[in-house]
């Protein structure tokens, strides 16, 4: 029998293979988070830039919805063609099913942060070089922290009847308090270090991540066998 | 009663108000083909996805090969290879890379994963087809895939459900051919409103009428006008 770990790997290599070859929640997030950040830069940008407390919760408003299009279709579309059905019977803990989903959803909104922070910062004039290891762990920290409530979010839109409207429901209340912690702390590399303790935002914001990730987990199971 | 695949007693499982199984009580013995026979909302569906570990019972128990699915689900399910209406197929991937996918999940090793594919694939006439991507096959031709799908970790126990619905005449043959050939080597159930096939190919059934149990014994003493 396969480890939970190898398991979630292997479901993760499944969902980036197959996104790979039809590209259609990759190119539409692509899509959305192009247009925000052109509407917001035409928007907001005055003089070349904006404050930097507008740029950090713009840039995480901006990847927070873009998720919706990469994270509602992580369990809708298994659960619409049948195929849950099949890692559901596959020998192998719960867990791990919802874990190669995170680390699928994590890797997808990855690529599309990749592209749009460098845009962002160039068309709202600031810069994240100020602290770049906290810089790169707070996108790290953060894309998984939003991976993880995606991922349960469109687990618990699957008996729904109307998913698309069910998946906000459950998404925005739970990954609110992690994207205001994220703003928080982007504007603080913003801004420069040395202003607010960073360091504590950034552990209630780990603590976050830690405690949707096992939570989620943890439960996962009454979600594949009702 | 350890020659019994499936032990029911007093099963229960409700949808909301709607009672799908009725204290069911029902055995199959180990190994050799099974009916479960009913029209359409008899619980057929819901009793495969009960020994399947895919669904919960509200009352009663059931025991599964040996094991209870809800205390051991890990251990059922290693045991059972199950083919539905739907496949369990992801359509962007190839067959091969589908069957490699759930190889990993069942944690076969390389060279049994080989053979099985090997033999599998050539009874039933699939190999030459194995490199296209599941959304390029027939319809035949994609549940002849599943059914190799559902039988590479070679499971002690078969669920079939209405396995031959949409099977064109070859397909068909070709499967109730390896389903006799194997008649003595693993456990198969088989649910169908078909009760002419039902009756032709099984050993023992059981007849399900909204829920209930409402005879079952070997096919010798079947009365296809209940």
């Amino acid at each position: 029998m396969t480890s939970g770990l190898g398991a979630a790997l292997a479901i993760a290599k499944k969902d980036i293979l197959s996104q790979f070859r039809k590209k259609f929640e990759i190119f539409s997030m692509f899509l959305f988070a192009l247009i925000a950040v052109l509407a917001f830069s035409f928007a907001v940008v005055t003089g070349g830039s904006v404050s930097e407390e507008i740029g950090s919760a713009l840039l995480w408003v901006i990847i927070f919805f873009t998720g919706m299009f990469g994270f509602a279709p992580i369990f809708l579309s298994e659960s619409e063609t049948g195929t849950l059905r099949g890692l559901a019977t596959a020998p192998i803990p719960a867990w791990s099913v919802y874990l190669g989903k995170v680390i699928y959803g994590f890797l997808l909104m990855g690529v599309v942060e990749i592209f749009l922070i460098p845009i962002v910062t160039v068309l709202f004039g600031f810069s994240l070089l100020n602290d770049i290891p906290l810089a790169i762990t707070t996108f790290l920290v953060g894309t998984l922290d939003l991976a993880a409530v995606g991922s349960m979010a469109s687990a618990l839109t699957m008996p729904s009847e109307s998913k698309a409207t069910v998946f906000p429901l459950v998404y925005f209340p739970t990954a609110t308090s992690g994207l205001m912690l994220l703003i928080e702390i982007t504007k603080i590399i913003v801004l420069g270090p040395g202003l607010i303790p960073v360091l504590l935002i950034f552990e209630i914001l780990l603590a976050h991540m830690i405690a949707m990730l096992t939570l989620s987990a943890s439960v996962f199971h009454f979600a594949l066998s009702p | 009663m350890s020659n019994m695949a499936i032990i029911a007693e007093n099963l229960t499982r409700r949808y909301g108000y709607r009672v799908a199984l009725r204290e069911v009580t029902l055995g199959f013995s180990e190994k050799g083909i099974h009916g479960l026979f009913g029209s359409n909302g008899a619980g057929k569906t819901t009793l495969m996805r009960v020994i399947s570990t895919l669904l919960r019972p509200h009352g009663g128990s059931i025991s599964v090969m040996g094991f209870d699915p809800q205390e051991e689900p890990e251990e059922v399910k290693k045991r059972i290879g199950l083919v539905g209406d739907k496949p369990l197929l992801y359509e962007e991937l190839t067959g091969v890379e589908n069957l490699k996918f759930y190889s990993k999940l069942f944690g076969l090793s390389s060279t049994f994963f080989v053979s099985q594919v090997e033999n599998l694939a050539q009874w039933f006439g699939i190999k030459s087809w194995l490199e296209e991507p599941v959304k390029n096959l027939s319809t035949g031709l994609k549940k002849r895939l599943d059914i190799v799908r559902s039988l590479i970790h070679d499971p002690q126990l078969l669920l079939l459900d209405e396995p031959f619905s949409g099977l064109d005449k070859d397909t068909t043959e070709d499967f109730w051919e390896y389903l006799n050939g194997c008649r003595n080597l693993r456990t198969t159930i088989i649910t169908t409103h078909n009760l002419a096939l039902g009756a032709a190919l099984c050993d023992e059934y059981v007849t399900l009428r909204k829920g209930i149990v409402i005879s079952q014994g070997p096919i010798s003493d079947f009365d296809q006008t209940l």
